[in-house]
């Protein structure tokens, strides 16, 4: 069966579909990204930080601060390219209707990765503000966040629909959720800095997308130097490896 | 000769092992309305995917306006519309979004878009309930709005899948005014249907399948003529005597049907027919004379009643 190449003209008309939905729910759609934050950083930079002093010379709530703005884009990116990728696929038939138009399958999934990735850009811009306000961003480098976090968004939904393109029934997602979201949540270098344990922690570690994701946004908000570009380099190349193969995939759910 | 819309040759589809579309040949011409009749599992729906390109043909070959659906399946999709067998709107939008949102999948330009789509809101009797969100429609109304959606590109061509199942009659023949109106206006429409009726009013050449066949191809008309007799006796015997007429018809008419409890018997003369029954004795308890219409070539064919 032959592939086509996506055209970026036909993600964006999916993308464009995407926002027009998210235009009319958007106020209260974001309202918990500006509560969250502060459920994060009370419970753990107040509550935990009153028994942590410092790590790397930060004190506790600087730390985690920045670093649950990557954690809040996986997640964001991560329920986009699944549940709601899922309803889209099996129970709107929204991408049935789309295929017999001029957009192909595989600008679907170029689309979908564009949306999550700006589904993480929204979010991730007013858990941003919210970090801001509390005065935990420290440096200029800090606009580059909102780019930075469409790329990680981007990267999680290539994850999120490559999975999504595999399984046969929602339920599965609980898997996905439990054995790749939380564990990457939980060991990314969000909490505690993993470099400082024996082999092979870190060595695991930099094999996953968080962990990158996470030193980048942690970095730009204080200030970064120039080994961060090694995360990002990693963080594209890792996406782009990956990209094409949910398209194969999910180009065999739509056409037969 | 008039120019040639669509043309299949050899066209096949097998779903793994299963053969849903068994090589067939067919040619639509340009401006009308080409019909697809056949049992439910005949291999419509798989035929009407083949042409808008959601499902990819197994062998054979198969061209819609003029283009090669292997190669340049975009530019068809551009250039046709498409009424799916089953409800795809988008649930999240409402009845105009439905249609502006659509419409940008062809790259229309935003005013083109806007203009057609209370155009198209107008033609289907829609305008009122344009910003109603599409689930709080009828079944009816969704249909519609499906019929609007897929002339949103202005298509040369429209593949329908069952455009008027689940409709109310006075909804059906609503439909069947704009499907004339849209032939009248040039469009070539290809259609499937269940409604022999349906298919006898508005195609122009229609065929038959069968298990992934085409059986038979021809005017409404003309397959009536070469297929069965023009008059039609129905008989609902008591079920002990059903045995009893079926064989008394099978020497009298020309050809006999039984479809459960009801005997169907063809004949040239059924004035003859009908008095050898009452020479017979036996007990009738309703009789039907109907002059002989697309669905006796139907149940002939195909051995089934379209509507049980
Ligand atoms: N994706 C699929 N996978 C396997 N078999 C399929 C698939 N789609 C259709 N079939 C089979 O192919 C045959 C033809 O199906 P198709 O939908 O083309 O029939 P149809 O003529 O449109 O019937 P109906 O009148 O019920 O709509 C059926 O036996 C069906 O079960
Ligand atoms: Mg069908």
């Amino acid at each position: 069966m032959r592939m086509h190449w996506p055209s970026l003209r036909g993600a964006f008309r999916v993308w464009q579909r995407d926002a027009t939905i998210f235009k009319k729910f958007w106020k209260p759609a974001l309202m918990p990204n500006f509560i969250e934050p502060f459920f994060y950083l009370a419970a753990l930079g107040l509550g935990l930080g009153a028994f942590v002093r410092e790590i790397d010379g930060q004190d506790y709530l600087q730390f985690i601060g920045p670093a649950l703005l990557a954690s809040n884009a996986m997640f964001a990116a991560s329920f986009e390219s699944t549940y709601n990728t899922f309803v889209k696929l099996r129970f709107g038939k929204v991408y049935d209707a789309i295929v017999a138009t001029p957009v192909n399958a595989e600008d679907i999934v170029v689309g979908e990765y564009l949306w999550a990735g700006t589904r993480a850009l929204l979010y991730g811009t007013a858990f941003t503000l919210v970090l801001a306000v509390l005065g935990l961003v420290h440096s200029w480098w800090a606009l580059l966040l909102p780019p930075f976090l469409f790329l990680v968004g981007v990267m999680f939904s290539v994850m999120g629909t490559l999975f999504t393109s595999l399984i046969k029934s929602i339920d599965f997602y609980a898997y996905y959720f439990t054995l790749v979201v939380t564990p990457l949540f939980l060991f990314s270098g969000i909490f505690f800095p993993v470099d400082g344990f024996p082999t092979p922690v870190p060595e695991i570690a930099w094999m996953t997308p968080l962990y990158h994701a996470v030193n980048v946004t942690r970095a730009l908000a204080t200030g970064p130097s120039p080994e961060i570009l090694v995360d990002v380099a990693w963080i594209v190349i890792f996406t782009a490896a990956l990209a094409m193969l949910p398209v194969r995939l999910m180009r065999r759910r739509l056409i037969s | 000769m008039t120019p040639v819309s669509l043309k299949a040759r050899g066209l096949r589809k097998a779903y793994g092992e299963f053969e849903a579309v068994k090589g067939i040949d067919f040619e639509v011409y340009r401006g009308e309305c080409f019909g697809f009749l056949g049992p439910n599992g005949a291999g419509k729906t798989t035929t009407m995917k083949m042409i808008y390109g959601v499902v990819i043909p197994g062998g054979g070959e198969l061209s819609v306006v003029g283009r090669d659906v292997r190669r340049d399946i975009r530019e068809i999709k551009r250039r046709i519309g498409v009424v799916p067998q089953e409800n795809n709107l988008d649930e999240e939008l409402t009845v105009r979004e439905n249609l502006l949102v659509y419409g940008r999948y062809f790259d229309l330009p935003r005013k083109l878009i806007r203009r057609r789509v209370e155009e198209l809101l107008e033609f289907v009797q829609l305008s009122e309930k344009s910003g109603e969100r599409v689930e709080h429609l009828s079944g009816g109304m969704k249909r519609r709005l499906l019929i609007a959606r897929a002339l949103v590109n202005a298509p040369e061509l429209v593949v329908l899948d069952e455009p008027t199942t689940g409709l109310d009659p006075q909804a059906r023949h609503l439909v069947w005014e704009k499907l004339r109106q849209l032939r009248n206006g040039g469009t070539t429409l290809i259609l499937t249907t269940h409604y022999m009726d349906e298919a006898a009013q508005l195609c122009d050449r229609l065929v038959i399948m069968d298990n992934g066949n085409i059986i038979r191809e021809g005017a409404p008309q003309r397959l009536i003529e070469e297929n069965t007799s023009p008059e039609v006796l129905e008989f609902r015997p008591r079920p002990d005597r059903l045995e009893d007429l079926q064989r008394l018809l099978e020497t009298e008419a020309e050809h006999v049907e039984r479809s459960a409890d009801l005997l169907l018997a063809y004949t040239h003369d059924s004035d003859a027919l009908m008095q050898a029954v009452r020479r017979s004795g036996i007990e009738i308890e309703n009789t039907l004379y109907r002059r002989a219409s697309l669905e006796d070539v139907f149940l002939r064919l195909t051995g089934r009643r379209l509507i049980e």
